[in-house]
């Protein structure tokens, strides 16, 4: 096989070649991949439906093993004007459907949408977003697709085809979902399924808000719903706990999940972005229930008591003191709200002093990624951003509909925006991140509404790192839910997270100057496993020792 | 009006003349609300005495009250040459002249009359600005409650406020303050960047102007510019040493960048040039909190409370309580002042979290 030269790789030829070149302060260089070639299709009218401005998720994957990471997006529909009863949005047009695209081994990719099985979402399903997890342990990642409508499993036969398996593994929710991601609550080696769902809402009961402006309704003209635990039954079904669990017990605007075990008592807990009220966090009490405990925790509401347009979410630790933190990015004139674990059950609110206040005032984010950009030993903040309403810059001159993604560096706990590369602003939506190259440093993937993805590959730089895959055997088999340590950094195993994204499920490691590594994992199963001197800038498999 | 005078004049003469006794005839059509007989009784008392003031006032009155003003003008037009002294008479011909629109001809009877609330109007209305706003405020002294002189003063004064920066831009279009002036109406539109542009020219040319770095630094603040904005009120604070909201916002703008001690000490001097201010005083808690001074937040957030009840900033001052006393593991405390926040959230509907 033909091994492809790295940036990294090409960084050291010129290195040892004695040639200097071009400073560049840009991290990212926005790629158009061959074979790509996506647009999102969200229709909007002049009736300015919600669900118009809300979608556009991505996943990046493995879904055939082959080393590489492919890439899933998540279409939309066609809206008419003004929708009639039975909703349909066109999925069966090929414009309208999902794509699944292979990477090829050149780093082009090739749209294999229809031999998956993956064409045509279901007519009545307006696409939000994606959420990537092995529900079966067959040791291939399956798919879970969010909609205004209901939602599709496919489950990944292993053999580049998918089959829609909804109705019999009882998964569809119904309603308006949005992110949603795979789990293990209750440890038992199955991963379970938390389904965000953002109001009661249809196309015969939309408004049209602004007076003269007609725009996009805030949240809260419309009732508010519960969210969606699934628990995995270990056969292929699942089993709706939403209101034993306790999730059910409170109504959310919720747009998005991310999880972590935050008081470190070996059970994965809940936190859900709500949008234009308080946030959740849901306490996993280890008995199959779960306490909302988000405005004790104080993870509910801004320093001063305000509530958040809490859409994207990130839950890992960023000052690298060991414990996950929460980011939530929300509209301008709101700052992302960042919650600092301390330690004690609770959260104090961060955004402050970590710098967001300058950073975020008068942006809008959604997907969110803390990664470590340029492998320094600090997770970096990047933010897919723009606004909710299309038409704001004439409501507000100080807004703006696009605007580029953020990144910001982290210094010690402090970010400070860093040139990404990007120069066009886009409406943004999902964010997923991962090593599309397999270099060793983070890319990501941005969509846009309406428009055709970002691919943001990485230039790389001199700093070590290490990239870890988790094989689960008593465990879920990607070890989702672990939680581990190297060389003092912590990562919390997850795909979920950003907002209806889904990420490499591969923990990133950046090392610095390190050449070598301490790893520690925490499996779920209560598992702790210690490996001592591993050798940097390597993908490093752990498998889960078999017996305690 | 004229009824006491009526019966004066009555009791004086032993057999009422026949123009007083179509008066009297007048007057009481009039009560009975006929007042089309009313008129009729006034008009032939006016003919029959063409020298009668107080007939002419009253045929004058009985109009208005018909709401016919023109038909009112002639006969207390004719009252006033009569008897000029009649403040009565000037009044209701000032009404009159001012409801068919004759405001400048008002004018004068209305001063005679010393009708505050109809004189405001009609200077508004004849456009003599700088005269109606000090008159509708003494109106307004003698009657708060009133919706339409709140309205009329209002309306006097912003056009008196645009009339004047008018000529100010005519006359001294270069000046600082015309700059100034421009930024602040281009600030109302949220056009930042030409607000910002004619700002920066009004400082080039008089930099010591207290309060354009002030109001410049509100600009940024709105716009989210929070470093921009830090810089200008750091400068106002220069300009103006004494001035506590500069001071304020300054604290306000340090915090929103983190930087917490800097913005103590910032509103530590706001609250010692003008103390007893909530807004500073939450401020003050909250830089403190931030900076890890849990004792000054809690003083100050206290002290807020002694100041505001059930407002936005009370449920705020709870709410960074709860979070001290819990980080304190004063677990009744911060119960206590969570307690105190979500009665004060109930109503804004920040929690509909309800199952129904």
């Amino acid at each position: 096989m033909n091994r492809r030269i790295t940036r990294r790789d090409f960084l050291e030829m010129c290195a040892a070649m004695g040639i200097a070149l071009p400073a560049t302060s840009a991290l990212f260089d926005v790629k158009h991949p061959r074979g790509l070639d996506f647009n999102h299709v969200n229709s909007p009218t002049p009736q300015k439906y919600l669900i118009e401005t809300m979608g556009g998720g991505v996943a990046l994957f493995d879904y055939n093993n082959d080393g590489l990471l492919d890439i899933f997006l998540v279409n939309s529909g066609q809206l008419t004007n003004p929708m009639h009863q039975p909703e349909a949005f066109d999925r069966h047009d090929p414009r309208n459907w999902n794509r699944l695209y292979r990477q090829n081994p050149d780093g082009s990719f090739t749209d294999v949408t229809k031999e998956a099985g993956l064409a045509n979402a279901g007519d009545g399903n307006y696409g939000m977003g994606v959420a990537v997890g092995d529900y079966d342990n067959d040791g291939f990642p399956d798919l879970y697709i969010t909609n205004y409508g209901k939602n599709t499993l496919y489950h990944n036969n292993g053999d580049g085809t998918f089959t829609d398996v909804t109705a019999k593994a009882g998964v569809e929710a119904g309603g308006w979902s949005c992110s949603a991601g795979f789990f293990d609550y209750d440890n038992d080696g199955h991963l379970d399924l938390f389904v965000t769902r953002y109001m009661i809402w249809d196309t015969q009961h939309s408004k049209i808000c602004g007076n003269e402006w007609q725009t996009y309704c805030p949240p809260a003209e419309f009732p508010a719903t519960t969210n969606i635990l699934y628990r995995n039954r270990g056969d292929g079904t699942f089993e709706d706990v939403s209101q034993r669990s306790g999730i059910a017990a409170l109504k959310g605007r919720s747009l998005g999940v991310s999880f972590a075990d935050y008081d470190d008592d070996g059970f994965t807990d809940i936190f859900v972005s709500n949008d234009g009220m308080r946030q959740f966090l849901f306490h996993n009490n280890g008995d199959g229930t779960f306490t909302e405990r988000a405005l004790e925790a104080g993870t509910a509401l801004t320093a001063d008591g305000k509530p958040l347009s809490g859409m994207g979410t990130v839950f890992q630790d960023y000052d690298n003191d060991g414990r996950p933190d929460i980011l939530v990015t929300v509209l301008p004139r709101e700052v992302y709200a960042l919650f600092h674990n301390d330690g004690n059950g609770s959260f104090s609110y961060r955004s402050l002093q970590s710098g967001l206040g300058l950073l975020s005032a008068a942006s809008s984010g959604w997907g969110v990624g803390f990664e470590d950009f340029d492998n320094d030993g600090w997770k970096d903040l990047f933010v897919a951003q723009s606004h909710v309403l299309d038409n704001v810059e004439v409501i507000d001159h100080m807004l703006h509909y696009k605007e580029p993604p953020l990144l910001a560096l982290n210094h010690n706990g402090r970010f400070e925006r860093a040139d990404s590369g990007i120069t066009s602003a886009i409406a943004g939506r999902g964010a997923a991140f991962g090593d599309l190259n397999n270099d060793g440093w983070m890319d990501v993937v941005v969509t846009s509404l309406g428009g055709a993805p970002l691919v943001l590959m990485n230039h790389g730089g001199a700093g070590h790192w290490l990239s870890i895959s988790l094989r689960g055997t008593r465990s879920n088999r990607d070890g989702l839910g672990a939680r581990v340590l190297v060389n003092g950094q912590v990562r919390f195993a997850t795909t979920a997270g950003s907002y209806i994204s889904s990420s490499d499920k591969r923990l990133h490691f950046g090392l610095g100057a390190a050449e070598l590594a301490k790893v520690e994992v925490h499996w779920p199963s209560g598992a702790h496993q210690i490996l001592e001197n591993v050798k940097a800038d390597q993908f490093l498999e752990v498998r889960e020792p078999e017996k305690s | 009006m004229s009824g006491v005078l009526l019966a004066l004049l009555l009791a004086l003469q032993a057999s009422p003349s026949p123009a007083l006794q179509h008066l009297h005839a007048g007057l009481e059509a009039e009560k009975s609300g006929q007042l089309d007989a009313a008129v009729a009784e006034f008009q032939k008392a006016t003919e029959l005495d063409p020298e009668l003031a107080v007939a002419f006032v009253d045929l004058g009155d009985i109009y208005i009250e018909k709401r016919d003003y023109a038909d009112a003008i002639p006969p207390l037009k004719r009252a006033v040459e009569l008897s000029p002294s009649l403040e009565g008479a000037h009044r209701l011909l000032g009404y009159a002249l001012l409801a068919q629109g004759y405001a400048s001809e008002a004018i004068p009877h209305l001063q005679k009359a010393h009708a505050e609330d109809a004189l405001g109007i009609a200077l508004l209305e004849a456009g003599k600005l700088p005269e109606a706003v000090p008159v509708l405020q003494k109106a307004l002294s003698q009657n708060p409650n009133d919706p339409d002189l709140l309205y009329y003063y209002g309306s006097a004064a912003g056009q008196l406020s645009k009339q004047v920066f008018d000529e100010l831009e005519e006359r001294f279009p270069d000046s600082a303050r015309a700059h100034q002036m421009m930024a602040q109406d281009y600030a109302v539109l949220r056009d930042v960047p030409s607000a910002e542009r004619e700002f920066l020219e009004a400082l080039r040319l008089r930099p010591q102007t207290a309060a354009l770095h002030l109001e410049l630094g509100e600009l940024y603040a709105r716009a989210q510019q929070w470093d921009k904005a830090e810089e200008q009120f750091q400068l106002e604070t220069e300009v103006q040493p004494g001035s506590a909201e500069a001071f304020y916002r300054l604290g306000e703008a340090l915090v929103q960048l983190g930087k917490f001690h800097e913005a103590r000490e910032a509103l530590v001097s706001s609250d010692q040039l003008k103390g007893d201010m909530p807004e500073t005083l939450y401020m003050l808690g909250k830089a403190a909190a931030s900076d890890g001074d849990d004792s000054l937040a809690q003083k100050s957030w206290l002290h807020v409370l002694k100041l505001e009840k059930d407002t936005a900033l009370a449920a705020q001052a709870h709410f960074g309580l709860a979070g001290i006393y819990r980080k304190q593991g004063k677990t009744a405390e911060a119960d206590r002042e969570m307690d105190e926040f979500r009665k004060s959230q109930s109503s804004a509907g920040h929690t509909d979290d309800s199952p129904k």
